[in-house]
């Protein structure tokens, strides 16, 4: 069990910098995801976590120890790989006994150990087999019970759930869920799919170009986005944008030059911002009877998914979403008459994107 | 539509074209070869050459009567086992720390030393052999033939260890492994078919090399492949006896290539490593 420390953390390849400075605490016991597009270096960062990538500069801490030049093998951290990276040669059995054998531990201790995961996993009949004899679902089992045998001070997962399928994917990210409340360790899991972050993290830290652009709960990150990036990266489908100026008490859509009364609070934001962007989720708009009370939309396009509706529409110039009440069966070419959710609109910075309301 | 099947026919028979004529290219000589041995004295070198004739073994009797051959058999194995075992011993290692580091011009070093011509280093190493006194020694053998089955060995392994995928590397090394313990433990399991190509292959080109084992052997440390040089002198040529020879000689490496074909071919194709 273990806190990580990371403080002015900077990644070079070269002359190209994946992490310029970055600092992060995870707490002990904690479940931090990170989550960002391709390429923002969150699977970097883990892989500095573990000791696989050496730092450039800045340091890193586990459980109070500075471990900048501490090889992977004397970290006593567990990782679960995207490619589960299991020994192919050794059957199941070996493959989770492995580091305890490595480390001297003797072998009853190891066989109750290996049998203890396993019963958690629910492996224990694939215990003699070689990973080629499993399933992907089983090899992932598999993996995290290499992991989990090892009782080591923090769990690192990259991108573990990325080679299931739909179902698995949904069944496995709640057996790893319901296991951290089991094991009670800090873990860091990677990915680039929201659903997965949002549903498993005690905290999410949101990257984009090595940089961390909110570190928060998935409930602050959905409902109070820390900047533009942030806001249209979590939540599906994307948060709606509508860029705008400010022309006396009234705001001026960019794309269409369609205008609108605009409250004090956001004329005092937007006065002193120049340009703003609003912003509103596809599911806070509500769908009013009256024409006078909302914005009339035309639907281009409908998406039904069974427990909600997706329509598309123009708005302001801009290609919008509402998700809507299936029950309102909305046809291509209908009009709705949607309203924004009061207190549900966002009001970014048009120049930096960082959050005005 | 019609002419689809006609291409394929013709694309089958190019394919058994170049089939049969690989095949006479490749065996036509080792036939000559075995036949030759098999013929009386004065048939060898009849012209035309004759097909049909009396087999007889006496270039094999005269063989093992006027030549110590068996002495130059061990003394082969002797050399060819030591240079391959020293190759694997120090290829091994080379091949993984390449395949780790991504560092390659080691390799393309060993490999210049492979593509070189064999009297490049003829003269260096008699001068240094004797002035050490190891002239005539199994250990000038095998240390020069160890030019022959490193570079073979490193570069017949290098795309077994390339293909082992990074991540097992790397679980291997949050589980508490070192380096060495990796090469031993996870690595060199997952490399087993292409270490017994790698052996097989070293174990041929070391035991069919002529040039060193000429200059660097002397009565006593002579291998089969120079000793049979002795047959050819300068007024005649004993062509039964070197054929027969040649024969023998040729029978280790070909019964071990066959004993392991399957090997050699899944370990010259070796892949991905499939979890």
């Amino acid at each position: 069990m273990a806190s990580i420390s990371i403080r002015s953390l900077i990644k070079r390849y070269g002359n190209y910098t994946v992490i310029p400075n970055l600092d992060l605490e995870i707490a002990d016991h904690e479940f931090v995801v990170f989550v960002g597009p391709s390429g923002c270096g969150k699977s970097t960062l883990l892989r500095i976590i573990a000791g696989l990538e050496p730092i450039t500069s800045g340091d890193l801490y586990i459980a109070d120890k500075r471990v900048n030049s501490v090889p992977a093998a004397q970290r006593d951290i567990a990782m679960v790989f995207q490619d589960y990276a299991l020994y192919p040669h050794m059957r199941v059995y070996e493959n989770m006994s492995f580091a305890l054998e490595l480390r001297g531990t003797s072998k009853a201790e190891i066989d109750a150990r290996v049998r203890r995961a396993a019963a958690l996993l629910h492996i224990e009949s694939y215990l003699d087999r070689k990973p080629k004899e499993l399933s992907g679902g089983q090899r992932q089992r598999v993996a995290m019970g290499r992991a989990i045998v090892r009782n080591p001070k923090a769990f690192l997962f990259d991108e573990p759930l990325s080679n299931l399928d739909a179902k698995l994917r949904g069944q496995v990210r709640a057996e790893i869920k319901a296991l951290s409340q089991q094991l009670k360790t800090t873990m860091v899991f990677v990915t680039h799919d929201q659903v997965e972050a949002m549903t498993m993290a005690d905290r999410i830290v949101v990257m984009q170009s090595g940089t961390v652009q909110q570190y928060d709960t998935p409930e602050a990150v959905y409902e109070r986005p820390a900047n533009k990036f942030v806001a249209g990266f979590i939540g599906s489908p994307a948060m709606n944008f509508f860029p705008l100026e400010l022309h006396g008490d009234r705001i001026v859509f960019s794309q269409d030059g369609t205008t609108a009364p605009l409250d004090v609070e956001c004329q005092g934001l937007l006065h002193q911002a120049g340009n703003g962007v609003l912003g509103i989720r596809p599911e806070h708009f509500a769908v009013t009877g009256e024409a006078a009370d909302g914005i009339a939309a035309i639907i281009k396009l409908v998406e039904p998914l069974g427990s909600d509706t997706l329509v598309h529409f123009d708005l302001a110039g801009v290609s919008a979403i509402a998700r809507v009440d299936p029950s309102l069966r909305p046809k291509v070419g209908d009009r709705l008459n949607l309203r924004p959710q009061p207190g549900k609109t966002h009001l970014f910075d048009g120049t930096d994107g960082r959050v005005l309301r | 539509m019609t002419e689809a099947p006609t291409v394929d026919i013709w694309i089958r028979r190019l394919n058994l074209l170049q089939l049969i004529v690989a095949g006479v290219i490749i065996l036509a000589p080792t036939v000559w070869m075995v036949l030759s041995s098999l013929k009386p004295s004065f048939e060898v070198t009849a012209y035309p050459p004759t097909l049909l004739f009396s087999p007889t073994l006496e270039n094999y009797v005269q063989l093992t009567e006027t030549t110590p051959f068996l002495d130059y058999a061990i003394n082969s194995l002797i050399v060819t086992i030591g240079s391959t075992g020293l190759g694997l011993l120090f290829g091994i290692p080379a091949a993984f720390a390449v395949s780790w580091t991504r560092i390659s011009w080691p390799a393309i070093l060993t490999l210049a030393a492979r593509m070189a011509p064999g009297t490049l280093f003829l003269l260096p190493w008699y001068v240094m052999f004797r002035q050490v006194g190891m002239i005539g020694s199994y250990s000038a053998l095998i240390l020069s033939h160890a030019v022959i089955t490193l570079p073979i060995i490193i570069w017949i392994l290098l795309p077994s260890f390339d293909a082992i995928p990074r991540s097992i590397f790397e679980a291997a090394q949050v589980d508490g492994c070192s380096v060495t313990r990796i090469l031993w433990r996870i690595a060199l399991p997952l490399v087993a078919s292409g270490i017994a190509v790698a052996a097989i292959l070293a174990f041929v080109f070391s035991w069919n090399y002529f040039l060193f084992a000429l200059v660097l052997s002397n009565g006593d440390s002579k291998t089969l492949i120079a000793a049979a040089f002795n047959f050819i002198g300068e007024g005649s040529t004993q062509w039964g006896a070197l054929m027969a020879a040649a024969t023998l000689i040729a029978l280790p490496p070909l019964i071990l290539a066959m004993l392991v074909q399957r090997w050699l071919v899944s370990g010259l194709t070796l892949g991905a490593v499939k979890g």
